[in-house]
Order: C-alpha cells, then structure tokens, then sequence
C-alpha cells in the first residue's frame, strides 16, 4: 500500500530543490565560439557556473618559438582573428623593442589608422553579435555586418587579406598604402559613423534592450581590477585605465581624444562603453589622416634576416577587448626563445563566474557576450 | 655580487627609473631582491620562497599600488633551471614592475599569489600544466587548456617534442612523450 503523505505532516523546511547541472557547449551558438560551461542551477538563477576552455589551443606559443621573427606575424593574426591588426602590432612591437629598430613616421600613421579602423570593425562585430545574444536576432546583426563589411573591404584593399593581414613587418609595414588610400578611409568614416549613429538608436534606447541589460552582471572597480580584467569590460566599472594614453604608443600622445569609462560595471555599460570608443576612434583616424605624409614605410637597412640581440621586453597595447601584450625573450639569433601572448580575452572571461553567480539563467548568455571573448585568443 | 665601479655604471643607467627604484626597495624592505633593466620595465628578482610576502608587499605599499595583475609565465632555460615572471602594474600610479623567480630543474615549486590577485588563479594554472611548475596553495590546480587527463607532458619546456598531430591521435590523447 502507498502510504499518503498528507500535506499537514509536512512543513515548508522539509522541502529541498534539487540543484540542475546545465552544460553550455563547447559547440552552442550563443558562445561565442568553442567554449563550455556547466551551470548549477537552482529554479532560475544561476548558484555556481565552471568554464572549460582549451578547445582552441593549437600552441601558437611554442610554435612561434620554432620561426624567425618574420613569420610568427602569422600566427598572431590566428589568436586574435577579429582584430588582427591589433595582435600583429604588439608582436612587431616587440620585436622592434628588441632589435632596436626605428620605425619611420609614415608607417607609424598607416598603423594608427589601421588599428583604430580594426577596432571599430571588432566593435562592429560585437555590437551585432550582442543583439543576437540579448534576442534582437536580424536587424543589428545584418546592420553590423554590412559596416564590418566595408571595413574589411578596405584592409582587403591594403594587405590583401580580409582577416589575417600579416601586413605589419618589424620596422614597418610590408607595402604601402594604395594611392586612394585617403579617399577610401574617409568614405568607410563616413559609413560607420553612420553606423555608430544607427546602433545608437538602434539599441541605446530600444525599452526591450534596456531592460534586459540594465543591472544585469555587473562588477565593481575593485573586483575587476583583482580578477585582471581589462579594455572596455574594465573601463565599464569606471576604472580610468587606457593604455594608449597611460603608457603611449605610436602617436597616441600627439592627438586629441578620450577615455570613455563607465559607471555601474553591467551589462549595458559594457556595451555603450564601446559604442562610444567607437565615436572616439573615428575621431582619432580623422586626425591620423592629416598627418599622413609621403615617406619611407621601413628603415633604409633592413637586414634580410632579422636577429635580435639577447634580451627580454613585455610590449602591451590597447586591443579592442583589452590588453594585449607580448612577452618576448631573445637568446640572440633570429627567432624567439620564448613568446608569450597575453590574452586579454583568457583574463576578462576569468570574470565570469563571479559576473553570472546570482543572476539568471536567461541572463548568463548576455553576461558572457558583454565581455566579447575571441575564444582562439583566449586558448591561442 | 657587483663592484663598486659596475654599481656606478648600473645607475648611471637606470637614469629617469631611479624614482621606481626607491619606491620598489621601500616596498621590498626586508626581502632580498636582484635588481636588472629591462627594455621596458624595470625587473627584480626574489627568491622562490618569498615571492607572496613580496607580491603582498608590493601591492599593499602605499607608494608602490602594483593592484594588477598583468600576466604571469615561466620561461624554460633548460639545463639553467626555469623562471617565473610576474608583470605588475598600478593603475594608480601608471607604473610597472617585471617580477622573478629563478628555479632549479630539481624543485619547480613557488607559492601561488591568488591570495594576493585573484587574476592570477587561471595564468598560474596554465603556467602550471605548460611547464610542470607547481604553484603551492592553488586553490583549483586542474588543467586551463590541456585535456584533464594529460600531467605528465608538458608542451612549453624546450625539450618537449613539436609532435606532429598523428601521433597524438594515433597514441590516444594520452601522450607521454616517452619517445621525445
């Protein structure tokens, strides 16, 4: 016989919800790429959330030990595929630092312009991707694509490549730029300002956007800054931290231009935070563009096969999720003895547990795509 | 040890970093320290067993505030033992600061600094797991990037093989390296 519980013998404290395990990836759209975590959950929030990576590592490190300085460049543009311009400038910087090469005026400004541009075509990238995330699917996310799409047009134009360039050389830049170079940066301005302005009103005040994002995951300045978190992600917290104009490269102290930082840390500060870096990059190509002059694009004595005397250097710059830096130590000779990326991606999703524990469920996708990780970046 | 004349000539070059300087030995009081000159940074090294007091220092330090974490590595000198390297930074004061330990080949173990930044839980993991180095006290000491079943192959020391990919797959994913 089934013996019956009748509801007056129990009380509420003998009641206890089972916790669910929820696994997310490694192949899940809203991942952004290879990336898995397991979720305990309890009804709808989120108690516990464990990230694996690695799915990517395919050693870039240890290969880029084995090459001479020349052809690592490849392999930073496979870390970091949506804004290789960025990785490639941190291994050539590095590489510069090492040698001691002079980089003429010329290829620093085509550089300056390069970078800001390719950040703009990540953020772009985000900005569509986001939309999906936060279940605006279509509209930003064809709208993202056609300004990347221009974008990528015009690094096709330069280096021939639409995703990985390896344009950048120790000392310079491989070629330079076509002779319309000017007219076409202007005209691509021209379109992603436009853009920017189209997402701005596009999402910015979109009542279901905003409601979905306000408050959601968010981090206060201390906390991001002990988990090491950088880029527009840390900046959302309202920490004052660039490097471009902290520890300057290239020609970031001659122009004019600011550090956007956020206030509450969340989700919709992370995002506008880089919708408005975008208004700041365009600002900065504006001024790059006037200082563009004829000249030499590499140093007169380029050796054929560049060697680097003993020494060690950490180059790190301002990618568009973060700090990007290169460690790289020379024995003397001409390939590296030992290369190391820092990922600015593998620090900013070590966030993620503490961004998502508390919150709910639905909101643990928008979570992980307001820090934008570039998951071949952060396994490299 | 340096003599006096290279002493002379080491701060004749440290030059502009002479106000680091001071701030670091404050900071570091008490623990020994190396001192070199990087490209960019300044670098100190200190000794294995005392690289969390150190790091705790250097943090809490009123004039020193290294509150991030850049990354941390090692990098593998072969028969000259392996290093550690730390890269600080204050986003206060907008310094920074190359950290290091020297260990040899037959004790590769130094104290983990998630105490000090919680950045560092997954960089030491993957330091750990590429080199072979044991960070003592890591609170979550699993894999980062390497399968879970891989701990006795490490990929970044220099005399581990660049196996080509058939023979990871032919010997299962549990590769030894025995015949390296």
């Amino acid at each position: 016989m089934v013996e019956i519980v009748t509801q007056s013998n129990v009380s509420a404290g003998d009641f206890e919800t089972q916790d669910l395990l929820l696994n997310v990836g490694p192949q899940h759209p809203s991942t952004h790429g290879v990336f898995r975590m397991v979720m305990t959950v309890d009804g709808e929030l989120v108690k516990d959330v464990i990230p694996y990576i690695g799915y990517l590592h395919r050693g870039a490190e240890k290969l880029c030990e084995t090459m001479d300085f020349r052809q690592g460049i490849g392999f930073m543009d496979r870390t970091e595929y949506l804004a290789a311009f960025n990785a490639e400038l941190s291994y050539v910087m590095a590489v510069e630092a090492l040698a001691d090469l002079e980089v003429p005026e010329r290829a620093q400004w085509i550089r300056m312009i390069l970078i800001e541009l390719n950040r703009l075509s990540s953020h772009f990238m985000f900005m569509g991707a986001f939309g999906v995330d936060t279940g605006v699917f279509g509209t930003p996310f064809i709208y993202a694509w056609r300004e990347r799409e221009t974008l990528i047009d015009l690094f096709e134009e330069v280096s021939g490549d639409r995703m990985m360039y390896a344009y950048f050389r120790p000392g310079g830049v491989a070629w330079d730029v076509p002779v319309n170079f000017v007219e076409r940066v202007n005209e691509v301005l021209q379109s992603a300002e436009q853009g920017i302005s189209d997402f701005d009103s596009l999402l910015t005040e979109n009542e279901i956007f905003v409601a979905r994002t306000h408050g959601v995951g968010a981090i206060s300045a201390e906390r991001a800054i002990a988990l090491g978190m950088s880029g527009p992600s840390l900046r959302a917290s309202g920490v004052d931290m660039d490097i471009r104009r902290d520890q300057p490269y290239l020609k970031y102290d001659q122009l004019d231009w600011d550090v956007v930082t956020g206030e509450y840390g969340d989700v919709f500060d992370r995002y506008y935070c880089r919708l408005l870096e975008m208004r700041e990059s365009v600002k900065i190509i504006r001024q790059c563009l006037d200082h563009l002059k004829a000249g030499p694009i590499l140093p007169e004595k380029m050796p054929r096969m560049l060697r680097t005397p003993p020494g060690e250097v950490y180059v790190r710059t301002e990618a568009p999720r973060g700090e990007y830096g290169v460690y790289m130590v020379s024995r003397g000779g001409n390939r590296p003895h030992r290369l190391k990326v820092r990922s600015s991606c593998l620090s900013n999703l070590q966030a993620l547990t503490e961004l998502t524990v508390g919150q709910y469920v639905a909101d643990a996708i928008i979570i992980l795509g307001s820090i934008d990780i570039v998951l071949s970046e952060v396994d490299r | 040890m340096t003599t006096e004349s290279e002493e002379e000539q080491f701060n004749a070059q440290v030059g502009d970093h002479d106000q680091i300087w001071s701030i670091i030995d404050n900071a570091l009081l008490g623990i020994g320290v190396t001192r070199e000159l990087g490209y960019m940074d300044v670098i100190v090294s200190v000794e294995a067993g005392e690289v969390a007091a150190a790091c705790a220092a250097l943090r809490d330090d009123e004039e020193s505030m290294f509150d991030y974490l850049r990354s941390i590595t090692a990098v593998d000198n072969m028969d000259e033992g392996m290093e550690v390297v730390y890269h600080l930074y204050s986003i206060n004061k907008k310094h920074d600061l190359t950290l290091k330990v020297f260990l040899n080949n037959d004790s590769l173990e130094v104290p983990s600094v998630t105490e000090v930044w919680p950045a560092a839980n997954w960089l030491e993991r993957e330091t750990a797991e590429m080199f072979g180095i044991k960070f003592l006290g890591h609170p979550d000491p699993r894999n980062l990037l390497m399968p879970e079943e891989i701990t006795d192959s490490f990929p970044l020391r220099k005399d581990h093989p660049l196996a080509e990919i058939e023979v990871l797959q032919g010997e299962g994913m549990g590769y030894s390296g025995e015949d390296a």
